[in-house]
């Protein structure tokens, strides 16, 4: 397109009182020769903002550049719609908000700020969505129970087709196993019969829904919007084309057979959880001789939160214990309830079934088993230090002992396969970031070249990212629900499912109209390979995070626009440069460094370029700006779709051009990663590590370029951490290529 | 390794069927042995004792609390009763456990004498019972009948202590001044029983209400002012479970309504600084904290002022529970604090309204040898200081 660039200078907000206003104008007007150029005390108003709308209607203007606020604020006031390009110039956060008035320095940051803006507005182009072929909304289910069942209906309520496999012969799920089911009702303190049949009633019912039972998947092929789904039931092969995943299929109990310390398989009236809802079910509670249990002890934590074990919680047993404590209750009100534990949980209004058992005489023991013994009638003796009194006691012989275990993901079993990439010539392996693991768990079977699973975060859920949005997971398109994602109660998986549901409609719309989902909402680009210049070398494959491009025979990238969440993490991964976005590009961001004015050695005014993630570090010096906290006026922003996008071409760019130091912010990682796109700021030190040997071919030091993780409650942090990377400069020196 | 206890549950059920249904409520949180004015004082008492470790035992049947330090040791204050967020009833857990030795005839030695005095005289201060109506001599009283709308029912101490007897006339006289309708039935009656009560022993305590509740049916008694707060206590929620349903007050309540009603007025002026220390029977247990205090205020010249810890956060003054037979070393004693408290405050008077209070706040003053700067009064003493100097 013809591009008709208009620059709009807000004055509002303090700006027209700190800066020249009319200098600034000749940056576009004289230097980049733009045909409309305006100022306006108030553009977010009625008045300003029906000058732009104006010039956009009558005067032909197609490029809008808006120098005022940061772009994190008053988006909706500027905004044209997907035919008009748009690059908003943060005069007003970044500059005049934390930097002296009328100051000589204030006014060249300024006037870089809009060169930028202007080198950008220049080099980008309107995305042209991809649409796929074929594309459908129909969402795929995968597993029966609670979850599944649950996220199937809603999606159909919600007027999509949904699509349900389970691997058993009947629908149900770990439902099914339970006598009763802890309260979902007030008054929450007495079991409620299951209701999972009436659930499954409603879910066969429905038009929209296909169920596939004793059915498998053999293969998920594709990408949202347009995935092949081969499902095997019976020995015959059906195929269906799915929108979107929903990935329900729940957990396992823990292994108790593990558990010999508690006495599991060593004696017989040790017995699971599962096992008491098995003798609960059949009617009266006996042990296998026969005899009534009259007393009972329930070992919480069995396994759980337990370094050789499961180390974490699963929320749920404390309450499914209670439950059962009331089966015996039930049977024989005089019936005696141990229940040792190492910390109650009962979240939420479970806490009135914990009052209901403590009320009807449960005998609670805080602390550790010390030995289960068995007496000569098979009864068990518990000891067992009691944290309350500080002694240890020992039970009378109780009849049984129920093993409350702790849950595991479907998604942490099968055999381990690491993905890795093969190093690249020179790289030493500590250079590679973490790679994820994948286990051969048989239940999606994806067709990606990054393996045939969901990748897990510790402990092998398929959670993506639990701080900020908890339903993705890490391949775009598949959501995990239920106890699959997280340990959780039923009433919770009815939550979660339904949550699911909604993330993979949204997914689905989204997709048709080639727009990326969470959490670039809207984002119409998607990443061009000029595939002439490819080496194969595997980079863009294995570095992106979402599992978005396959490969071919040859090893030439094969990516899938749908699966793309337009992080720009392969942009930077690419030693050969050739990925790119119609918006966002590795020559733009070279552009934007160049239009940088560098003043010479002699006038010590230093130059630093930071390269800031749009998502969390970039919103930290906005909110630094709202605090009107100070900080040098040498550095210049430029805000990244992710650190991960960083290419270390920008860096080379970044020293010619005589800049005397590169600050690279980005989000917090490891275990806590606080990164929008897993591991971005993480590949991007990995890359950093490489730098050093481009710096010192340069000859210059590799502490010009620095790397620090922000995260936007952060903000108070950000005038130590620039004005001491200046001082770090200071030391070094200006850099020796000034002026070539 | 330690010695290995046992948990009993016939113990734990035995406990429980003595009227600690609450116990198995107990999430120990601790918050009860936080709140216990015990952390306020040192000594050996303090170090044995903690009620939220002896609610544990009680849960589990284990032995170890039936040691005198500890299962003798609650005031009954209350403190960590109205703050227990589950709600246990932890005073009737304690005189459940010490009803499983008392009702074995294991009474600690030193509160024989005030079992057996109650046995025999109907009173814990071993005082005849024909002479328990002595104090009034001269005061003319008339006799309950079926013309007095009140009975006045004098505490067993306020009958026979010299110093408490000062209260007893006190109140009569302030009765009379407000023309309120009553009669006693002084030299017929028992000791109400709420103490003996919370040591643990049942059968005695129903004896003793037993024939209260006889004398005023018999006499067709209807509504009762007390002197005592914890003959208040007994009278409302004890007696009920016995079948005795009486309308029971505590003197500062009725006045306090009678000052509303302009029945009551204080004519004289006593220009001093009053501190009032809430007694928790009064107070937490019955939750009369306004009275008294616009009792105190109707007094012209008089500056009221709050201790430290007041109303329902009061300090016990360490009388309740059977403690005011309790032998405490010096020092040890909660009272003092209450006594250095109102010293630092200024005040000039430490009023009071319970005759254990008085018994226990008089004790710490002469200990503390602070007799020159405060003086401990009980409310009816200084109403009637104020209306009738000379008395």
């Amino acid at each position: 397109m013809d591009k008709k660039t208009g620059v709009y200078i807000c004055t509002g907000c303090g700006i027209g009182e700190s800066l020249d206003i009319e200098s600034l104008s000749k940056v576009a007007t004289k230097e980049s020769k733009v045909p409309v150029c305006k100022t306006h005390s108030f553009y977010c108003g009625a008045e300003g903002a029906a000058q732009i709308k104006s010039d956009i209607e009558n005067e032909g203007v197609n490029t809008v550049v808006i120098a005022a606020c940061s772009s994190r604020v008053n988006y909706d006031v500027f905004e044209y719609g997907p035919s008009i390009l748009l690059e908003r110039t943060n005069l007003r956060e970044q500059i005049t908000w934390c930097h002296p008035a009328n100051d000589e320095d204030t006014q060249m940051m300024a006037e870089d700020s809009l060169r930028m803006s202007l080198a950008k507005a220049k080099h980008i182009q309107l995305p042209e969505s991809f649409v796929g072929e074929n594309m459908v909304k129909t969402i795929l289910v995968v597993g029966g129970g609670l979850s599944g069942i649950t996220a199937a209906l809603e999606s159909a309520k919600a007027g999509y087709k949904s699509v349900l496999v389970e691997k058993s012969p009947v629908l149900g799920g770990w439902m099914n196993s339970l006598y009763k089911q802890a309260p979902f009702k007030a008054p929450y303190d007495v079991p409620e019969e299951v209701d999972i049949e009436e659930r499954i009633k409603e879910l066969e019912a429905h038009p929209d829904v296909t169920v596939y039972v004793g059915a498998e998947i053999k293969e998920i092929a594709g990408a949202p919007g347009m995935f092949d789904v081969t499902i095997s039931q019976d020995g015959k092969t059906i195929t269906e084309r799915i929108g979107s995943v929903v990935l329900a299929t729940g957990a396992v109990p823990y292994d108790a057979t593990k558990l010999e310390n508690l006495g599991y398989g060593k004696y017989e009236n040790v017995i699971t959880g599962q096992k008491m809802e098995e003798l609960a079910k059949k009617g009266k509670i006996v042990r296998p001789d026969g005899k009534e249990v009259q007393s009972i002890a329930f070992i919480q934590c069995a396994g759980s939160r337990d370094p050789q074990h499961l180390p974490y919680c699963s929320t749920e047993c404390c309450v499914e214990s209670l439950k059962q404590a009331t089966y015996l209750k039930e049977q024989n009100p005089e019936a005696a309830v141990y229940v040792f534990y190492k910390d109650i949980r009962t979240p939420g209004q479970y806490e009135r079934l914990y009052k209901r058992v403590q009320k009807d005489g449960g005998i609670f023991v805080r602390g550790e088993i010390s030995v289960i013994t068995e007496d000569d009638e098979k009864n068990l003796i518990i000891q067992a230090i009691d944290v309350l009194t500080g002694a240890t006691i020992t039970t009378e012989g109780v009849d049984m002992v129920v093993l409350a275990t702790g849950m595991v993901p479907t998604t942490a079993l099968g055999e381990s396969m690491v993905v890795q990439a093969d190093p690249a010539e020179g790289t030493k392996k500590e250079e590679t970031p973490a790679v994820e693991e994948i286990l051969r768990s048989n239940l999606l079977n994806l067709a990606y070249r990054q393996g045939p699973e969901m990748p897990t975060l510790k402990y092998g859920f398929a959670d993506s990212h639990f701080i900020c949005f908890p339903y993705e997971t890490r391949r775009t398109g598949i959501y995990a629900a239920g106890s699959v994602r997280m340990p959780m109660d039923a009433v919770s998986s009815i939550e979660d499912a339904t949550g699911a549901a909604m993330k993979a409609i949204q997914c689905t719309e989204l997709s048709a109209n080639g727009s990326a989902v969470h959490p670039r909402v809207g984002d119409l680009s998607f990443p061009d390979f000029a595939m002439s210049r490819c080496t194969q070398c595997k980079r863009c494959t294995v570095e992106c995070p979402f599992g978005a491009i396959n490969e071919d025979d040859k090893f030439n990238p094969l990516p899938n626009p749908t699966r793309c969440r337009r992080c720009g993490i392969c942009m930077g991964a690419c030693p050969e440069r050739i990925i790119s976005f119609k918006n966002y590009a590795v020559p733009m961001i070279g552009n934007m460094i160049k239009a940088i004015e560098v003043p010479d050695e002699d006038e010590e005014k230093p130059r630093i370029v930071i390269f800031a993630c749009e998502n969390d570090a970039y919103p930290a010096l906005d909110m630094a700006g709202i605090n009107h906290l100070k900080y040098n006026a040498w550095v210049r922003v430029i805000p990244v779709r992710c650190l991960g996008s960083m290419n270390i071409v920008w860096i080379a760019d970044t020293m010619s051009q005589g800049i005397d130091g590169v600050l690279l912010l980005g989000c917090k990682h490891g275990d806590d990663y606080q990164c929008h796109f897993i591991q971005g700021s993480e590949l991007a030190e990995t890359r950093l590590a490489k730098v050093a040997e481009t710096l010192n071919r340069l000859d210059l030091d590799s502490d010009r370029v620095r790397m620090e993780q922000i995260s936007i409650t952060d903000y108070d942090k950000i005038p130590a951490i620039l004005d001491g990377f200046a001082a770090r400069l200071e030391e070094l020196g200006p850099n020796p290529y000034k002026g070539f | 390794m330690d010695e290995v206890k046992e948990v009993s549950l016939e113990m734990r059920d035995y406990i429980v069927s003595s009227g600690a249904d609450t116990l198995s409520l107990c999430m120990q949180c601790g918050l009860c042995t936080n709140l216990c004015p015990y952390r306020l004082v040192t000594g050996e008492v303090s170090e044995a004792f903690n009620i939220r470790k002896m609610q544990r035992l009680g849960q589990l049947g284990l032995e170890g609390f039936e040691e005198e330090n500890i299962l003798f040791a609650c005031v009954t204050c209350g403190m960590c009763l109205v703050n227990c967020p589950r709600e246990v009833e932890i005073i009737n857990n304690v005189r459940s456990m010490r009803n499983t030795t008392v009702a074995a005839g294991f009474l600690p030695g030193g509160l024989r004498p005030i079992a057996g005095s109650l046995h025999a005289n109907g009173n814990p201060w071993a005082g005849e019972q024909e002479k328990r109506a002595k104090w009034q001599d001269g005061l003319d009283i008339p006799a309950f009948s079926e013309e007095t709308e009140y009975l006045l029912y004098v505490c067993c101490t306020s009958c026979y202590d010299t110093r408490s007897q000062k209260i007893a006339k006190s109140v009569v006289k302030l009765l009379k001044q407000a023309g309120v309708s009553f009669g006693v039935l002084t030299s017929d009656e028992v000791c109400c029983g709420e103490s003996i009560r919370k040591l643990g022993d049942e059968e005695l305590f129903t004896k003793l209400a037993q024939s209260n509740i006889q004398l005023f049916n018999s006499k067709g008694v209807k509504k009762i002012i007390t002197t005592s707060p914890h003959c208040l206590f007994s009278f409302k929620k004890d007696y009920p479970e016995l079948g005795g349903n009486f309308e029971a007050v505590h003197y500062t309540e009725l006045l306090g309504d009678l000052l509303k009603e302009g029945k009551l007025s204080i004519p004289g002026e006593l220009a001093k600084k009053v501190a009032f220390h809430d007694p928790c029977y009064l107070g937490r247990h019955n939750e009369v904290y306004d009275a008294p205090r616009e009792l105190l205020q109707a007094v012209p010249g008089a500056e009221l002022l709050e201790l430290g810890r007041t109303k329902n956060k009061s300090l016990c003054c360490g009388g309740g529970g059977g403690r005011v037979w309790a032998e405490v070393p010096f020092g040890e004693r909660f009272g003092e604090l209450r006594i250095t408290d109102a010293v630092d405050k200024k005040a000039d008077i430490l009023v009071t309204a319970c005759p254990y209070c008085i018994t226990m706040l008089d004790d710490a003053c002469s200990g503390l040898e602070k007799g020159d700067v405060l003086e401990v009064m009980e409310l009816s003493e200084f109403l009637c200081a104020a209306s009738q100097p000379k008395v």
